[in-house]
């Protein structure tokens, strides 16, 4: 799976992580059980501070992605909790994004394509 | 035979300065990723900018063709003086003169970065990776790596235990003689080691979204290095063991120095075989155009010297020639930079000292190993 890292975007490059293996996970490009580098061989060959590697991988464990223990370092995990609903944060990105469409007079149906391309 | 010195130092002044100069300075530079240490960019080539481009590589190319031309004259001119003590100090000299070159390839970068800014070429800060090759691809096999030098590890050591004659041997050199031999060919494996681990060690680089695609180019590149490495290393210990036996019955300048020739010739072979393999690597796999390219031309100072801090790897792929170089922001980086600096200099003051003393003129033929000069 490759990730791509802007250094000049706005969004901090541990949530551009974060959100690609999200993505990733999502799309089935990382498998469950998939093992992940490690902190130091990520933060390495990105070239960045382990912290940030670290910080990503701790988020994506508090939500229930990942499972990091000593021994094996970083795996998909097997069985990710489907709460079903789309969280607040979520909800209020979408929002935007939509707004954002709208303004710029893309149809309704077009982002429904979008959604049936990306589900 | 000082003729025999003067054959050696040619054969490595000039093929470096002519590599130097074609590598560095293309007749068709529009034709290279990179120039002058400036990533390629299509801006480069529209309307005026392309004249401007050229006069830049052209005139860059003009300059480097002089100094090229001064070294590979004063070479013709060194190997037909008599050898002394100031011919030597003037050989040394124009070691230190293929460097001159750096100052038209820092000119050119500098020129080209500016035209950059006049163009208005947005930077690109995206970087690639592939998770699933991350710290997975590695080619070098440490033993094949640790036993040839471990073998030249263990035959300076003999020969310090001969030369201090706790290893009774008739040796037909003079004492120390063997163990100076030795322990120059030990230095050289005591760097080959860290560079090699070093470069297996070296970023991965994405070509493709194909993960595959990557893993095989990485991989093939890494091999190329583990090879020369390992190449040189055998080389090395193998030419440090039959040395040495020679030399514990052959006590002749020429012997000596034919040696040295030679082992310059195959050295400078198994470069030569490196880098073509490495050319062809890069000729085999193309990059896929849908993946930005990361703009860090202005982390590499005069297009030579990598110098970001926000990077916190110690090495990475160089720009100019084959090979890799050190992040001069890393703490690292510096400590090496600050050494290799002060040994370059040291080195200098040292050759010169030589000169004005006098000294110079006893070098003559035993430059590495003094018990051999009668």
């Amino acid at each position: 799976m490759i990730i791509r890292i802007d250094e000049y975007s706005d969004v901090p490059i541990y949530m551009q992580i974060r959100n690609q293996i999200v993505m990733g996970i999502s799309s089935g490009e990382l498998k469950a059980g998939e093992q992940l580098p490690t902190v130091r061989a990520l933060a390495l060959e990105i070239g960045i501070n382990t912290m940030t590697v670290s910080k990503t991988y701790q988020m994506l464990k508090n939500e229930g992605y990942i499972m990091t223990d000593r021994k094996n370092g970083a795996r998909v995990r097997e069985n990710i909790e489907q709460s079903g609903v789309i969280s607040d944060d979520n909800k209020t990105e979408l929002r935007r994004i939509v707004s954002e469409a709208r303004i710029s007079g893309v149809p309704k149906s077009e982002l429904k394509k979008l959604i049936d391309e990306f589900y | 035979m000082p003729w025999l010195i003067k054959l050696i130092m040619f054969i490595c002044v000039v093929p470096a300065a002519l590599l130097m100069f074609f590598i560095a300075f293309p007749a068709n530079p529009s034709k290279r990723k990179m120039i002058f240490g400036v990533r390629d960019n299509p801006k480069f080539h529209e309307g005026d900018a392309e004249a401007r481009f050229n006069s830049i590589a052209g005139s860059c190319r003009k300059g480097a063709l002089i100094i090229t031309v001064i070294v590979c004259i004063m070479s013709i001119v060194l190997l037909f003086l008599p050898t002394n003590g100031m011919t030597m100090l003037a050989w040394i000299l124009l070691v230190y003169g293929l460097f001159l070159v750096a100052v038209p390839f820092g000119k050119g970068n500098v020129e080209l970065k500016n035209l950059k800014k006049e163009l208005g070429i947005t930077k690109s800060g995206v970087t690639y990776t592939d998770l699933t090759n991350t710290n997975t691809i590695h080619s070098l096999k440490l033993p094949w790596l640790i036993l040839p030098n471990a073998i030249a590890f263990i035959t300076a050591a003999v020969s310090f235990l001969i030369d201090l004659g706790v290893i009774k041997v008739d040796v037909a050199c003079e004492q120390y003689a063997l163990t100076m031999m030795g322990l120059s060919f030990l230095f050289i494996a005591v760097i080959l080691i860290p560079i090699a681990i070093m470069m297996d060690n070296t970023r991965n680089i994405v070509i493709s979204k194909d993960s595959n695609i990557n893993a095989n180019y990485n991989r093939a590149k890494k091999k190329t290095w583990a090879d020369l490495m390992v190449s040189m290393s055998w080389a090395n210990a193998l030419f440090l063991v039959g040395y040495s036996i020679l030399l514990m019955f052959v006590n002749s300048e020429i012997v000596v120095l034919c040696g040295v020739l030679i082992y310059t010739v195959i050295i400078m072979v198994i470069v030569g075989i490196g880098a073509f393999n490495q050319k062809s690597i890069e000729k085999r796999y193309a990059r896929d155009t849908e993946l930005e390219l990361l703009d860090d031309d202005d982390y590499w100072v005069f297009g030579m010297f990598y110098n970001n801090p926000n990077d916190t790897r110690l090495n990475v792929e160089k720009r100019f020639g084959y090979g890799g170089t050190i992040n001069v922001a890393h703490p690292a980086g510096k400590v090496i930079m600050v050494i290799t600096f002060l040994l370059l200099v040291g080195m200098l003051i040292f050759v010169a000292y030589l000169a004005a003393t006098g000294q110079m003129n006893d070098l003559k033929a035993g430059i590495n190993i003094p018990g051999l000069t009668n």
